[in-house]
């Protein structure tokens, strides 16, 4: 029966568990005297209820559904494809995320136009595009032109990057 | 005369009416481009409005709306691929008409039909947002609080997935509202120390995250699909004879689009297919629908640019915005500080009348700028989605710094890509979520001061009589949806081998 359960099921529980730490923390927060008949914590609190009470509502729905789906003799379909296939297309997102923290760590570092170039480059490139002069070119330019943009026409103080800006003065 | 008095004074002495056309553009450019929503368009510009004045900042991200509802069509027509949800619809035609050699005339017809649609909708905008928000003058705190609470159960209800899911969301976006200092007592909430939280979370961060960043990472998972229709196209304008033919299916559209855009959670989308179908009832060729009909592009497209203007008003008169596009111009508003209701018109009738006068110059420019951004636009249509994909990621990256110069803000808008990510895989809709997160200040506020004027009587609630109504109604719409969901989980346990 474990296995008609459906991916509501499971959502159900998440939710319940993040509604119960939601309002572990919210007991945490600190009641001021300034406060009136409701505390900085009542509407936390409260949310947490009404997350909790709605997940309970999603997982009791999705157990009865099975419930009923195995009392009437419902086997559980395999799934049409691999899960290494299924699991393909959330470990390209997983890559994509990946390239974004990868930015974000070095660009104190690096500075802004040489990481924006990267960026240009490594995105185009997990993304299909051959690694070629056409890429490169692109995220050269591309980047010039974001620098120019953000940097010397809006005056963004973007960073100039640890290494470089002693070079620069 | 007051009021043109307003709406002549933001048009000459602001940069509003460069707004309306720099919008205008940006989001015909965006919405050309498949995957890239009208919500997506106009999120991307936001982090450039925060230095802007208010009434070019507004215009901007309006205008923005008005273009991308059109850009959408382009490559509906042109490679069947609707750049927006609401050119579903004009797919189906408008395609036909460009494998017959009529690729010109059916952008032409689009363009036409969506000026026309949208003046409609300025026109419906002008008339009744004002009648609409004097009402709201009569509200009291616990009327706003369940004001909030009628707008969070109206979005749940009507959004697509479940009304379960749609409630989660709204209460995750309350949630996510609640971190920083409390308005009420200054304690801090959520924050675990990090300075960069004590100003709350800036619905921004959000936005871009769930609408912009979510989408990259869809896309990354998808294989690029060939295209191999990378040509050139004209606009070629209707002739008369054409134009009474579609002045029929153009008013259906624009009365669709009027009532569609004033409801909450319909969209552009709905307004569309609608028209597609009472066109192709009330017209006198009902046989060329589906083969290429001149009226099955006219409707669709007046319907979806009239919602572009009568969308504003629910978000305009009581805040409330309706759809995910006006739910980021409402946070356009309030980076402003301005708050959407009846004080706004009278405190700020500069930012109101600035706005109405920008979207008629956004109207008016949509009709030149469509016939001179057509070769640029079919030319990104057909660029290879691996550079536009890099261009909109550094984009998100370098906007999102400039708001505040911290890297802070771009670690919070990946983990909201995360979630928005997490949220499409499990049918979470984005509107409640965003509402929640948008409203949680006007429920929270009006709700501990409702209890602080009645020493803690939660009855306060249904002794104001308009307080009553809105929970009324909110409680109907959820009955409404509850009920509805059940019986449709009725039906597919009955469908042989049916799985909820």
């Amino acid at each position: 029966m474990l296995r008609l359960l459906d991916k509501d099921f499971w959502v159900g529980l998440s939710m319940l568990l993040a509604a119960s730490i939601y309002w572990i923390e919210a007991d945490k927060i600190r009641i001021s005297p300034l406060d009136g008949p409701v505390n900085a914590a009542g509407l936390p609190k409260s949310l947490a209820y009404a997350l909790g009470g709605l997940a309970l509502i999603l997982v009791f729905r999705s157990a009865a559904s099975a419930a009923l789906q195995y009392r009437s003799g419902v086997q559980a379909l395999a799934p049409d494809v691999p899960a290494g296939e299924r699991m393909k297309p959330h470990l390209r997102a997983a890559g994509m995320l990946a390239i974004g923290i990868g930015y974000l760590l070095t660009v104190s570092w690096l500075g802004y136009i040489a990481t924006i170039i990267a960026l240009l480059l490594a995105v185009s490139v997990y993304n299909g595009a051959r690694l070629n002069l056409r890429a490169i070119a692109f995220a050269v330019c591309g980047g010039v032109f974001f620098h120019i943009f953000f940097v010397e026409f809006l005056g963004i103080p973007l960073p100039a990057g640890a290494i470089l800006e002693p070079l620069l003065g | 005369m007051e009021a043109f008095g307003y709406a002549w004074s933001a048009l000459t002495t602001t940069p509003a009416a460069f707004a309306a056309v720099g919008g205008v553009v940006w989001g015909i450019l965006g919405g050309a481009l498949p995957g890239i929503s009208p919500s997506i368009t106009m999120a991307l510009l936001l982090p450039f409005t925060y230095t802007m004045d208010p009434i070019p900042a507004i215009v901007l991200l309006a205008s923005t709306y008005v273009g991308a509802e059109y850009g959408g069509s382009i490559p509906a027509i042109l490679i069947r691929t609707p750049g927006t949800n609401a050119a579903a619809a004009t797919a189906i035609d408008g395609y036909e008409m460009q494998k017959q050699g009529r690729g010109g005339e059916a952008l032409g017809i689009s363009l036409v039909s969506g000026v026309f649609g949208g003046l409609i909708g300025l026109f419906c905008l002008i008339v009744l947002t004002e009648p609409l928000a004097s009402v709201a003058l009569y509200f009291t705190p616990p009327a706003y609080f369940s004001l909030g609470v009628l707008g969070l159960s109206v979005i749940a209800s009507l959004s697509a997935g479940s009304l379960i899911k749609g409630l989660m969301a709204g209460i995750v976006g309350l949630m996510i509202a609640t971190v920083g200092i409390d308005p009420v007592s200054g304690v801090s909430r959520f924050t675990y120390g990090a300075p960069e939280l004590l100003g709350g979370i800036p619905f921004i961060l959000i936005m871009v995250g769930v609408f912009a960043v979510s989408e990259l990472l869809v896309q990354a998972g998808r294989p690029e699909a060939k295209t191999s229709q990378k040509r050139q196209m004209t606009i070629r304008l209707p002739s008369w004879a054409m134009l009474k033919r579609l002045r029929k299916p153009q008013l259906i559209g624009s009365g669709i689009g009027l009532f569609e855009g004033c409801m909450p959670g319909a969209g552009g989308s709905i307004a569309a297919f609608m028209a597609y179908n009472e066109a192709r009832r009330w017209s006198k060729h009902p046989e060329e629908f589906g083969k290429g009909s001149p009226e099955a592009i006219a409707a669709p497209e007046s319907a979806n640019n009239t919602v572009a203007g009568t969308a504003l008003v629910p978000m305009l008169s009581f805040g409330i915005p309706g759809s995910n596009s006006t739910a980021i111009l409402l946070g356009g508003l309030l980076i402003h500080g301005l708050q959407p209701g009846p004080l706004l018109f009278q405190r700020h009738p500069d930012v109101i009348y600035g706005l109405y006068s920008g979207l008629l110059v956004a109207n008016l420019s949509l009709f030149v700028l469509g016939i001179l951004i057509i070769t640029p636009a079919v030319w990104l249509v057909n660029r290879p989605r691996p550079y536009l994909m890099a261009g909109i990621f550094a984009l998100i990256f370098s906007g999102i710094y400039s708001i505040d110069n911290t890297l802070f803000d771009l670690y919070l808008v990946l983990l909201a890509g995360l979630g928005g990510y997490i949220m499409r895989l499990l049918g979470f809709p984005f509107l409640p979520l965003v509402l929640g997160l948008v409203l949680g200040y006007l429920i929270e506020a009006n709700y501990r001061r409702s209890l602080l004027l009645t020493g803690g009587e939660h009855r306060v609630f249904i002794e104001d009589p308009i307080s009553l109504g809105l929970l009324l109604t909110a409680f109907l719409f959820v009955v409404g949806s509850g009920l509805r969901d059940l019986r449709d989980a009725r039906r597919k346990m009955r469908e042989p081998g049916g799985k909820s």
